[in-house]
């Protein structure tokens, strides 16, 4: 069999290994910590296993809360790759939303229902895309670093929208900032009857395939990873390092913004001031998929599993509330993190006594770690695999 | 609030300097952080950590408890941190977002828990009497005109802040420990080369931004209010995160930086009642912009301020960047 493949195959079973044992992990020492606190962390367990898939019902919410989360991981994960550290998808997915929201309620210019849910997600995914090259273009023009700008962008989106759903497109006879629901007719499609489960989810679905190809078949996914993995080398080679982190910004923008339109027009039908932590919690996601679209597909679903499964946790009589999904989420990502850092010295340890250099043992003084990095980087591994290769990034 | 100018102008400038100080405090750590070379935007989450702590320690009654638990639970956080970004080598944006993730969870999670311990299933419990800090004025400077009402009638944080910024003011510019942070940041190769142990001084410096966002965190919990909400550090972590690069990391920089931030955020909040009370038609006239409007002021003014501002000085060289550095085959 051919060795490239074999190798890339022995690196996904290890990636997927990783992520599993971090989930796990991240789980048990939530139990454990509310083992200490006095909870019965098997009861615990089993009401969190029942309300994320003990039913027709509860999957389908599961499944439902997973659209958002995979579409604002892609985002992340999109523009994590290309070295674009975009932390705007909560503002981008929030802006979506609120433009699918006017779009079909208040300024519908279209009168056919599939028109206007047309108009109404492609109306969020613009929105959302350009609110991220905002924070690009002020990056190329004045140098704010977009890490910060998307963060303020955040918060400007967050208050601009809650103007807007405060004034022009408030609900009548009410007093908060919320907008009038979106008629029926104008809903999407819903899968499992009387569910949240909209036909979104397979369109997120679809979209994470169709980034996995995209990364791995065509000139733009591996331009994209080389100007993430070493933008100096990348713009020696000849690609257009600044324009490929731009579209993939705006890309990354365009999927957040589809997220929100998707949760309006699919699930929640209107809009409220408070309108969820997706955003945040895509860069999680991201980075429990390693920042590969599949596995950012399965990453969200076990997010989706946990907040749904909190849900439940939260109505039985312990006092515990769903937030502590959320500490699941953030122990998970810690987890990941070391291990991925573990891993990294395993095999670093193993590519150096492999190629004939001096073999170290995983436990490394910082000084020969910096030695043994160097020559990592002379390796050929990187360079026999033509399409990103299963390293760390991918 | 009478209409007087004069007692407007003080409030202003005491309402501006009570809103900066937390800011002042968490950014003196962050910027210390970042001259190392590390960026931690889990800043916002070491807050959140520090207002539950303190506040779940003063529970007792004792605010002084409070106020250590906070700085210690900001530290242990920051721990976590640095274990996994500077010994793990791991990407600090991401760790630090999930830290923050981590944060909101868990002091939400503590905060439910600790109302059901307590019998209480409002969404408010009340710190016991006297286990809050009030305002403490000093003698004498208090009465002075103006100031006394603005520099000596603050909360205590706010005395430690001024004295702890002196203090770290004076360590950076003129002390060898000063020179070693600085120059972790801008190359650690030479530290390295010098014998000095980067991972180590890192270290210290997150440990330390740990300590100060939980002191400010608690200032938000048990000093300006006496009470906590859920995510009630409402983004002062990520404005601080903002408001270091705003001051060319500098300490000077960043407290003006601070102050004008609170000085939006003052006004913010005085024109959100004056619309409706003063009798300047000036003023009246705001009525008609929606209050959400005057939110978004100071993050606005933020974005505006570093698009003007932050082409001239481009920071630590080696911020972000892990130590040993990990090469992108890797």
């Amino acid at each position: 069999m051919n060795p490239i493949l074999i190798r890339q195959i022995k690196n996904a079973i290890v990636s997927i290994t990783t992520t599993v044992m971090a989930c796990a992990a991240a789980l048990g020492l939530v139990l454990l910590a509310l083992r200490l606190a006095g909870y019965p962390p098997l009861g615990i367990l089993h009401r969190w296993i029942i309300g994320s898939v003990g039913r027709m019902y509860y999957i389908s919410n599961s499944l439902a809360e997973t659209c958002p989360l995979l579409l604002t991981g892609l985002a992340a994960g999109i523009a994590f790759r290309c070295g674009v550290l975009n932390i705007g998808a909560q503002g981008q997915f929030l802006v979506g939303a609120m433009v699918a929201t006017g779009l079909a309620t208040r300024w519908r210019i279209v009168s056919a229902p599939w028109a206007v849910m047309m108009l109404a997600v492609f109306g969020g995914i613009l929105a959302g895309g350009l609110w991220a090259a905002l924070a690009s273009l002020l990056d190329r023009r004045r140098g704010v670093p977009i890490v910060l700008s998307t963060i303020l962008l955040n918060f400007i989106a967050l208050y601009a929208v809650q103007t807007i759903l405060d004034g022009p497109l408030q609900a009548h006879g009410t007093s908060a900032p919320q907008s009038p629901e979106v008629q029926g007719a104008f809903w999407l499609p819903v899968l499992i009857k009387f569910s949240s489960l909209h036909i979104g989810i397979i369109f997120a679905f679809a979209l994470a395939i169709l980034m996995y190809v995209v990364n791995r078949q065509t000139p733009f996914g591996f331009q994209t990873l080389v100007s993430g993995l070493n933008p100096r080398a990348a713009k020696r080679a000849g690609i257009p390092v600044e324009s490929r982190q731009f579209m993939t910004m705006f890309l990354s923008g365009c999927f957040a913004g589809l997220g929100g339109a998707f949760q309006v027009l699919g699930v929640t039908h209107f809009m409220t001031a408070d309108f969820g932590n997706y955003g945040y919690a895509g860069i999680a996601v991201a980075l429990l998929g390693r920042l590969n679209p599949i596995g950012i597909a399965f990453s969200a679903l076990f997010f989706g599993l946990l907040d749904t499964g909190a849900l439940r946790v939260e109505e039985s009589s312990l006092g515990l509330p769903h937030n502590i999904a959320n500490v699941v989420k953030g122990v998970v990502v810690l987890v990941m993190l070391l291990l991925i850092a573990f891993m990294q010295r395993r095999r670093l340890a193993s590519i150096v006594s492999d190629s004939g250099g001096t073999s170290r043992g995983a436990g490394n003084l910082p000084e020969s770690a910096a030695v043994s990095n160097e020559t990592a980087t002379t390796l050929p591994a990187p360079l026999d695999s033509p399409g990103p290769s299963a390293k760390g990034a991918d | 609030m009478n209409g007087s100018a004069e007692n407007i102008v003080t409030f202003l400038a005491q309402q501006m300097v009570a809103a900066a100080v937390p800011l002042v405090i968490a950014g003196m750590g962050e910027l210390v952080a970042e001259l190392a070379g590390v960026i931690n935007i889990g800043i916002e989450g070491l807050m959140l950590i520090g207002c539950i702590a303190a506040y779940v320690g003063a529970g007792g009654g004792n605010g002084s408890v409070g106020l250590a638990a906070g700085v210690l639970a900001g530290m242990g956080m920051a721990a976590i941190f640095a274990f996994v970004s500077i010994s793990g080598r791991a990407d600090q944006i991401v760790c630090g977002a999930a830290i923050n993730i981590f944060a909101l969870g868990a002091s939400g999670t503590v905060w439910t828990v600790y109302r059901h311990w307590r019998g209480s299933h409002d969404m408010s419990v009340s710190l016991p009497h006297g286990a809050g800090f009030d305002k403490w004025p000093l003698p004498y400077l208090a009465h002075l005109p103006f100031f006394g009402r603005v520099i000596f009638d603050q909360y205590s944080l706010f005395y430690g802040g001024v004295l702890l910024g002196f203090a770290v003011w004076f360590m950076l510019r003129f002390t060898r420990m000063g020179l070693i942070i600085r120059s972790l940041g801008e190359s650690p190769e030479a530290c390295q080369a010098a014998g000095i142990r980067v991972r180590t001084w890192r270290w210290g410096a997150v440990l330390f931004a740990g300590g100060c966002a939980g002191a400010a965190g608690a200032y938000l919990s048990i000093m300006r209010t006496h009470a906590f909400a859920s995510d009630m550090t409402g983004g002062q972590g990520f404005v601080v995160l903002a408001l270091v690069i705003f001051g060319r990391w500098s300490l000077a920089g960043l407290t003006v930086g601070c102050l004008f931030f609170g000085l939006i955020n003052a006004i913010q909040q005085v024109l959100q009642t004056a619309r409706y009370t003063a009798h300047n038609p000036l003023i009246e006239s705001l009525r008609h912009i929606p209050f959400q409007l005057f939110q978004m002021l100071p993050y606005l003014a933020a974005l505006v301020a570093l698009a003007v501002l932050s082409r001239n000085r481009p920071g630590p060289q080696a911020l972000g960047q892990p130590w040993p550095p990990v090469s992108p085959g890797e």
